[in-house]
């Protein structure tokens, strides 16, 4: 990832200024080999990667930012719902923890798509970096983000939010419950309501959200939050493709890439100690919580 | 724990259809940009135009292409870039195809507060694919 960024740092630019200067094919190629990293990191750290695309190609690529944008809600789609089939297959997603928090995440990300019009944007970006940033390291100041058996509160009960999954990194099977239902709905809308006002899957607030506050196992809520990407893009993508807003010479390359990548993410994850999925979701958080910040600050858009 | 063995078997039957779709979705666009690219299905923008169009915001590249809104496009399919979109835009159409999917099987085990949760999801993606909260 470092080599490509590089590498397109140094001819990107200039290339950027002048789009005609470089022919045309050589983006989609570059497109799709910057998509299909992006893909395979993204699942492991249980965002869509359009916290991670659209930073990227909207500064090294001479795309226009409402294509990179239209093309980052496509990428993050088609990323989860690649790995979605394996997610569910291990248990790592659950489909019963999902449906609730999708529901609330979809209504509200597309009140959020009309709201986010008439809104003071930079002042959202810089509550949204700062925010985020805190809630990151406030996972890394946590000794342990996996809270065993707890407590269901009374609507957990209701809707059975429970599940179990086997884990080879542990070498163990994991019996767990969520708590905090109400919350968790509410914190769900919240994101789904930023979400749709800034055109991003916002999974880096999914897993705090199923980790810290409903208490799932940190794998449970990297691959949960993957599928719920995909349910609440599937309604905002189209909110693009009405518009006009989707290039398929992007897209496509885009497409194709990130969904190579995020099978072999899907793959990693289930082998991949729960300490390093912690501190790469960390990671993310920091990158996309700067970026959003910076760019409210109006230093890097 | 109590895990109900239907739990299992529904979330394995969306993940199934969930890997289908997802494999004809990639198997279509990838199909059709070949189509696209190649120029066998000529484009609507031609290919050597898009460099000087794809830094543009959304506005003017409408402006000046003439490119199509809402669901104009899906009548220009016979172009090859249309034909790519169509083959994007199914990806958006995977998530409703797999929630009907279920409802069936989640009511036939009891599960109807489940059962309406799909229901209401598939109303709201329903609600997003006609346009109704683009202006399209």
């Amino acid at each position: 990832m470092a080599v490509l960024v590089l590498a397109l740092a140094a001819s990107g630019p200039a290339a950027a200024a002048d789009g005609a200067a470089v022919p045309w094919w050589i983006w989609p190629i570059a497109l799709f080999v910057a998509s299909f990293i992006i893909g395979i990191v993204a699942v492991l750290a249980g965002v869509g990667g359009g916290v991670l695309f659209v930073p990227i190609v909207g500064s090294f690529f001479p795309f226009h930012l409402d294509f990179v944008r239209g093309v980052g809600l496509l990428f993050a789609l088609s990323g989860t719902l690649a790995a979605g089939p394996m997610l569910l297959r291990t248990g790592m997603a659950n489909l019963r923890l999902v449906m609730p928090l999708a529901l609330a995440g979809s209504i509200a990300s597309l009140a959020g798509a009309v709201v986010g019009l008439s809104v003071a944007t930079d002042l959202l970006q810089i509550a949204l970096g700062v925010t985020v940033i805190a809630i990151a390291f406030m996972l890394w100041a946590m000794k342990v983000a996996d809270f065993g058996l707890v407590e269901s509160d009374a609507l957990g009960e209701l809707l059975r939010l429970r599940g179990e999954f086997e884990d080879p990194a542990a070498g163990m099977r994991i019996d767990w419950r969520t708590r905090r239902t109400a919350a968790g709905l509410a914190a769900f809308a919240a994101i789904g309501f930023f979400g749709g006002v800034f055109g991003l899957g916002a999974g880096f607030a999914n897993v705090p959200a199923l980790n810290l506050l409903m208490a799932a196992p940190m794998k449970v809520a990297v691959g949960s939050s993957g599928l719920i990407i995909s349910i609440i893009n599937s309604s905002a993508a189209w909110v693009y493709i009405h518009r006009g807003a989707l290039l398929p010479m992007l897209a496509v390359p885009s497409i194709l890439g990130v969904m190579l990548g995020s099978r072999i993410g899907a793959r990693l994850l289930r082998v991949t100690p729960a300490a390093v999925v912690r501190r790469l979701v960390i990671a993310v958080m920091l990158l996309a919580g700067a970026r959003a910040l910076l760019r409210g600050l109006g230093i890097w858009t | 724990m109590d895990v109900k063995p239907h739990d299992e078997h529904i979330q394995r039957l969306y993940a199934r259809w969930l890997n289908a779709a997802t494999k004809t979705g990639f198997a279509a666009s990838l199909c059709a940009f070949l189509l696209y690219v190649s120029g066998a299905l000529p484009p609507y923008v031609p290919l050597e135009r898009l460099p000087e169009l794809w830094g543009l915001p959304v506005g003017r590249f409408l402006e000046q292409t003439g490119a199509p809104t809402g669901w104009s496009w899906v009548a220009m399919m016979d172009h090859g870039d249309y034909l790519s979109l169509a083959a994007v835009a199914l990806f958006g159409l995977i998530t409703p195809v797999c929630y009907t999917r279920i409802v069936a099987p989640l009511w036939r085990h009891g599960e109807r507060l489940q059962a309406a949760l799909a229901i209401a999801q598939i109303a709201v993606l329903a609600a997003a694919v006609s346009g109704l909260f683009a202006g399209g």
